[in-house]
């Protein structure tokens, strides 16, 4: 197209986009611009939400800008407001901190949280860390995207597309030091906000002067699922059982054979993890970010640990004398990565993965899987490899039914939506877990190992599938109307 | 999906691409047009300006004309997405006639010979007024003046009327009995002028939301909504009055009553500009200020500081729109609301007037131009002189020209159901969703000889039912004028042509005539709507709606002028009556008398609800064309009910249950339940553009007397679960 702009074309946009919306100069030393929403001037009309969809052409499934509602107060009394949301620019943005192959930038000179979608590879370990809800998949392009505050228009002078398209000018663009709202952010609260996290938003909200106290949320009552992201149920299962095998296999310095077959097992699964991926042919970029990323950690801890079991195999196979310590090293690297895989999931954004029942869940499934797939495969019922299942069983119940507990009893309500969603719509399934996990885990491995083993990957499938699609993750509030088909 | 995208070394750059333009700025790739045409937007009479850019010759983009006077470069959510509906994939392409039961592609040709051998077979079996006509507030006003003669001189029916019947009827038959004439006398500016601008059952915050930005531009101005709902309007206003359903009239009796006992009113304006005063203060004398408290549910404090600042506020604009409207009382209700503009002499002045904010992009236009309530330019039909004025114009016999109005759209469809009506053609219209008490109207379509529905879309509810469907052009396709609330007359361009074999209205109301044999009888020499608009010109010249003055040059320059606009004047009119003359044959207007009516059908004990329908700001009434725009129809996916938490308890209902809407007429079933304080205890609301889920198969057929506008607003309903939320 025309470029560069000529210097009248540009004086006649600048005197269209209203350019008091926009700062008159460009943030100094330990300042970033930020968004400005003034939620007494919103009338909800959604302009800015349309008017951003068409700036960046995403289809209409993905709103980089989204309008959320909050009421409260009695009739006739009522308040109904409106709270217009793209992304809040954060001090240390989370999205960024978490990203394995470092698609994030926080532009040095602005502040604003760029994305690289040919960077990206689609992994979402952005969409899980925002409290937000800003970046967002496309599945159509298999990568992430979010808001880049348009400061592309900015540098030209024009303020953003939602700014410009307000018919109320509820949006605005202003500069902010970032020492000073470091240490006043924390007692701004916001009624459709998610409280402010460790990533510190930078938007600045103005709001109404009168607000009933119960001005809250209009969209508790409607829980949708999450996604189930299958190759990742499948890849944690099989992994973690994996890793339990091998373990077994050192303390117990067990025959070679099965090992093989573990060692596939863990290797076809974390192939198939990349299927998780938007773009899966750029799976190694994950190794990116291991200075920060749960994500390249867990890459490197998982592909160490095949690596290394791979040896401790054939140092098996050729009955090598210095086998236990191969053994050891993988056992170690086993343990690693299974910690990184759970250490991903402790994110502020995501309360119910947020606490230590999800290293439990994760122990326990290897516990559980690792000495009763040996003994299924050996076809011996071994003491001491049912004593373990058995152990393994028992503390998976534990941590199922405590963390039950744990949720119904919080105050928090996303955790509170978890519990609701385990106990409502998902009680089927989740009754279903612990039967199988029983049965397969408690009952039936004296009878028949291959029911009690078929049972308990099953029935340890089914709870991390639970595990995804049951965290009811923090957001802004959104608007009352479900969408037919949901998002899940 | 391809494979390099499937494993992801594709991640589509080029369909994401952004770049920079010098009419755009930095935006994505694919929304930067070749070039922009300044056009008028078709959704509400707001009247907005709008540029839709046009890329390889498909309309890719819209944004606000930024020259534009009325939108000062701002378009709701609506008009910023509106290019989509140019690419919708259930445009009409071709004329579609019922064979064997099927709707089956043919030919223009055998369309309008099958038309015009149909209409002229049932014309001649059951005579003339046989054939009836409903059309619209949506065509260019160039068409409607052309449809208007096609109609009353080419088929010599008068059983002709639009969907603004359904819509706006009301207000000018208000209008007429308190003036003299249809004709809205305030403008916009005037929003912003006004020292107190009271919206009476008008929700602009959703239905007219770039009129908002006309508020609270002064310091100083109060903005009072009265509407039984808190809608957004209500919540960004300083005073609501959240009356009762349908106890309007008593609410501005009241204040009239007060006005006069506590001399709060010009008796000089009153004696020099008006009749009736007399009888008017008698009627009030009811209208006690604890009688009205009682009647709407306020306190007599509320009802004081009405009467003040309507009373001694300096300027005072009085707008309104569907809440007045859509009621058994709609006139009688705009003449209550014009009575206290003119006992206060607060008229055709800045900020002041009654002024009704009209729904439709050119429901104006056919008001002026067309043929339907009256003959074009307000003339009348019981008027001999106005007949003779208007034939002389046209070089046509007077006798030709009806003596009084044919009927209107729901005796239309009452005719149709006792056998009168055997043809019926539909412009541009979708009473399958729109009309009250669907069950009426679906026997009253069964009975039909002939069904013609002339429209952009294909299916519609109405389409489907259709023995010939013609494709029309629509908004973006054609050229003309629209004329909005403010009587403002503003461009409208076509920025691509229309789709497969759609051709524009006026080119399909030509064609008819010519198959008619009368094209150069009534279109002398026209090939296009310019030709239309010229005639038109001469016909308004002299009248209220006087447009001579105006020419598509002008209009290109200008983008929007106000009638009156007499040939040679410098500017339109932003205020008629400024001058303290009004309509009537001794100028002078009417003070008249507004009964308090409880609407019909109240509530008891098996149907103990009232409900109230209206819209939201993501669709356009009957979602023809929005549900056709992926992001609107994301952003408002489906029709809600709302009900107040207090109601809910006693039935065991939750929010997003679905329940049945049951009414005496029908049932709604699957209705996403919303509880909410919005509505009051004992009143439901529910959106009407859904035709998944028509709130019109319960609602009413009871009709204003005078302007035969059905009663929308109110009717007795229970709710019963049919689904659980879980």
């Amino acid at each position: 197209m025309e470029l560069p702009l000529l210097e009248s074309d540009l004086m006649v946009l600048v005197a269209q986009a209203r350019t008091q919306l926009v700062p008159d100069r460009a943030p100094g030393e330990g300042e970033q611009y930020r968004f400005h929403f003034d939620m007494a001037k919103c009338i909800g009309c959604k302009c800015c939400v349309v008017a951003c969809s068409e700036q960046n052409g995403n289809p209409a499934a993905i709103q980089w800008r989204r309008v959320g509602e909050v009421e409260g107060g009695y009739f006739p009394n009522t308040r109904r407001h409106y709270l217009s949301m793209g992304c809040n620019h954060c001090v240390d943005p989370s999205c960024l901190r978490g990203c394995p192959v470092e698609a994030y930038t926080k532009l040095p000179s602005t502040g604003v949280v760029v994305h690289s979608a040919d960077a990206c590879i689609g992994c979402q370990y952005c969409v899980w860390n925002c409290s937000y809800g800003v970046p967002q998949y496309n599945e159509e392009r298999g990568v992430v995207g979010k808001c880049d505050l348009c400061h592309n228009r900015l540098s030209d002078g024009m303020a953003p597309a939602c700014a410009n398209a307000c018919p109320e000018e509820a949006i605005g663009i202003e500069i902010v030091n970032v020492a000073e709202w470091r240490a006043s952010f924390a007692s701004l609260e916001t009624p459709g906000m998610p409280s402010e996290d460790d990533s510190i938003s930078t938007t600045r909200i103005t709001l109404p002067a009168q607000m009933p106290p119960d001005l809250g949320r209009v969209d508790t009552m409607r829980v949708e699922l999450e996604h189930p992201h299958w190759p990742l149920v499948v890849m944690l299962v099989l992994t973690q059982m994996s890793i339990g095998a091998f373990i077994v296999l050192w303390l117990a310095d067990m025959s070679g054979e099965v090992a093989w077959f573990t060692l596939a097992v863990a290797v076809l699964s974390l192939g198939a993890s990349v299927l998780h991926l938007g773009r899966p042919v750029h799976a190694y970029r994950a190794l990116r970010n291991l200075r920060r990323s749960w994500l390249s950690r867990e890459v490197l801890g998982l592909g160490m640990f095949a690596g290394v079991a791979s040896g401790y195999a054939l140092a098996l196979g050729f009955d090598w004398s210095h086998r236990q310590w191969v053994g050891a090293l993988t056992a170690v690297c086993g343990i690693a990565g299974a910690y990184c895989s759970a250490r991903l999931y402790i994110v502020p954004a995501r309360p119910m993965w947020n606490s230590k029942f999800t290293f439990f869940e994760f122990a326990s499934t290897a516990c559980l899987l690792g000495p009763l797939s040996l003994a299924a495969m050996t076809g011996e019922p071994k003491d001491f490899l049912l004593r373990l299942t058995m152990a393994g069983a028992g503390l998976q119940l534990l941590t199922a039914s405590l963390r039950l507990v744990w949720l119904m009893r919080a105050e928090t309500p996303e955790l509170k939506a978890s519990g609701t969603l385990l106990t409502g719509r998902l009680l089927r399934h989740f009754v279903w877990r612990l039967l199988l996990l029983i049965a397969g885990g408690i009952v039936l491995p004296a009878v028949s190992l291959e029911a009690a083993f078929v049972m308990c990957v099953v029935g340890e499938v089914l709870g991390r599938w639970l595990f995804f699609v049951s965290v009811v993750p923090r957001n802004m509030a959104a608007g009352f109307s479900s969408v037919p088909g949901g998002e899940a | 999906m391809n494979w390099k995208r499937w494993i992801g070394l594709d991640n589509l750059p080029e369909q994401y691409a952004f770049d920079r333009s010098a009419s755009t700025g930095y935006t994505s790739a694919a929304k930067i047009p070749d070039h922009w045409v300044a056009t008028t937007c078709g959704y509400c009479s707001v009247g907005c300006g709008i540029e839709v850019g046009v890329k390889d010759g498909k309309a890719v983009a819209s944004r606000p004309d930024a020259a534009h006077p009325v939108n000062r470069a701002r378009l709701c959510p609506k008009g910023l997405a509106e290019h989509y509906i140019l690419e919708a994939e259930n445009r009409l392409k071709y004329p579609l006639l019922r064979k064997k039961g099927k709707l089956e592609r043919v030919s223009w040709e055998e369309a309008l010979r099958t038309m015009v051998e149909r209409v002229g077979a049932v014309q001649e079996r059951y005579g003339k007024q046989a054939f009836g006509v409903l059309s619209t507030g949506q065509l260019v006003t160039e068409e409607f003046y052309t449809l208007g003669k096609l109609v009353q001189l080419g088929f010599g029916t008068n059983n002709y009327d639009g969907n603004t019947t359904l819509c706006m009827s009301s207000a000018v038959a208000g209008y007429r009995t308190s003036f003299g004439s249809d004709g809205p006398p305030a403008s916009y500016q005037d929003l912003t002028d006004a020292d107190v601008v009271v919206l009476i059952g008008a929700n602009i915050a959703d239905n007219h939301p770039i009129l908002c930005q006309y508020l609270h531009q002064r310091p100083g101005q109060t903005v009072v909504a009265v509407d039984p709902r808190v809608t957004k309007t209500a919540m960004i206003s300083d005073l609501h009055l959240a009356l009762k359903p349908r106890s309007d009239v008593a609410l501005l009796n009241g204040v009239a009553r007060i006005l006069i006992a506590e001399g709060w009113y010009d008796p000089a304006y009153v004696r020099k500009h008006t009749e009736g005063f007399d009888a008017l203060a008698a009627h009030l004398a009811q209208f006690t200020p604890e009688m009205v408290a009682q009647t709407t549910g306020l306190s007599v404090d509320q009802l004081y500081r009405l009467a003040l600042l309507i009373g001694k506020g300096e300027r005072v604009l009085l707008a309104w729109t569907m809440g007045v409207n859509h009621s058994t009382e709609g006139t009688r209700t705009v003449n209550a609301i014009c009575n206290l503009s003119l006992l206060t002499g607060k008229i055709g002045k800045a900020g002041c007037g009654p002024f009704s904010i009209t729904g439709q992009c050119n429901a104006m236009g056919t008001r002026e131009s067309g043929f339907t309530a009256s003959m074009p330019g307000y003339r009348k039909f019981d008027s001999e002189k106005d007949r003779a004025d208007l034939a002389g114009l046209w070089n046509v016999d007077a006798s030709r020209l009806p003596a009084q109005r044919g009927l209107a759209y729901p005796d239309i469809i009452e005719a149709a159901v006792g056998g009168k009506i055997k043809a019926l053609w539909i412009i541009a219209t979708n009473p399958l969703v729109s009309f009250p008490n669907q069950g009426v109207l679906r026997q009253a379509l069964g009975e039909l000889d002939f069904l013609i529905v002339q429209d952009g879309f294909h299916p519609t509810p109405t389409t489907e039912l259709a023995d010939l469907v013609l494709p029309a052009a629509i908004w973006g396709e054609k050229e003309g004028t629209y004329t909005n609330s403010e009587r403002r007359v503003s461009k409208v361009n076509a920025a691509v042509p229309p789709p497969g074999e759609a051709r524009s209205d006026f080119d399909i109301f030509v064609a008819l005539a010519e198959q008619l044999g009368c094209r150069e009888e009534l279109y002398p020499g026209w090939t296009s709507t310019r030709d239309a608009f010229e005639e038109w010109r001469r016909v308004s010249a002299g009248r209220l709606c006087d447009y001579s003055g105006i020419d598509y040059e002008m209009l290109g320059r200008e983008r929007a002028v106000h009638w009156p606009y007499p040939e040679g004047a410098d500017a339109g009119g932003q205020h008629l009556y400024g001058n303290g003359v009004f309509s009537f044959p001794d100028g002078k207007a009417r003070l008249v008398c507004a009964a308090h009516v409880p609407f019909p059908e109240q509530p008891n004990r098996e149907y103990p609800l009232v409900l109230n329908t209206g819209r939201t700001v993501e669709h356009w009434h009957t979602r023809t064309k929005t549900r056709e725009v992926p992001i609107l129809e994301r952003l408002s996916p489906q029709a809600w009910l709302e009900m107040n938490p207090r109601d809910a308890r006693g039935l065991g209902l939750r929010s997003h249950d679905r329940v049945s809407v049951i009414s005496r007429r029908g049932v709604v079933k699957g209705v996403e339940l919303r509880l909410t304080e919005i509505v009051a205890p004992g009143q439901v609301f529910m959106p009407f553009h859904f035709a998944e889920t028509n709130v019109n198969e319960v609602t009413q057929s009871a009709f204003d007397p005078y302007s035969r506008e059905p009663n929308y607003k109110q009717c007795a309903v229970r709710v019963e679960r049919t689904g659980v939320n879980s």
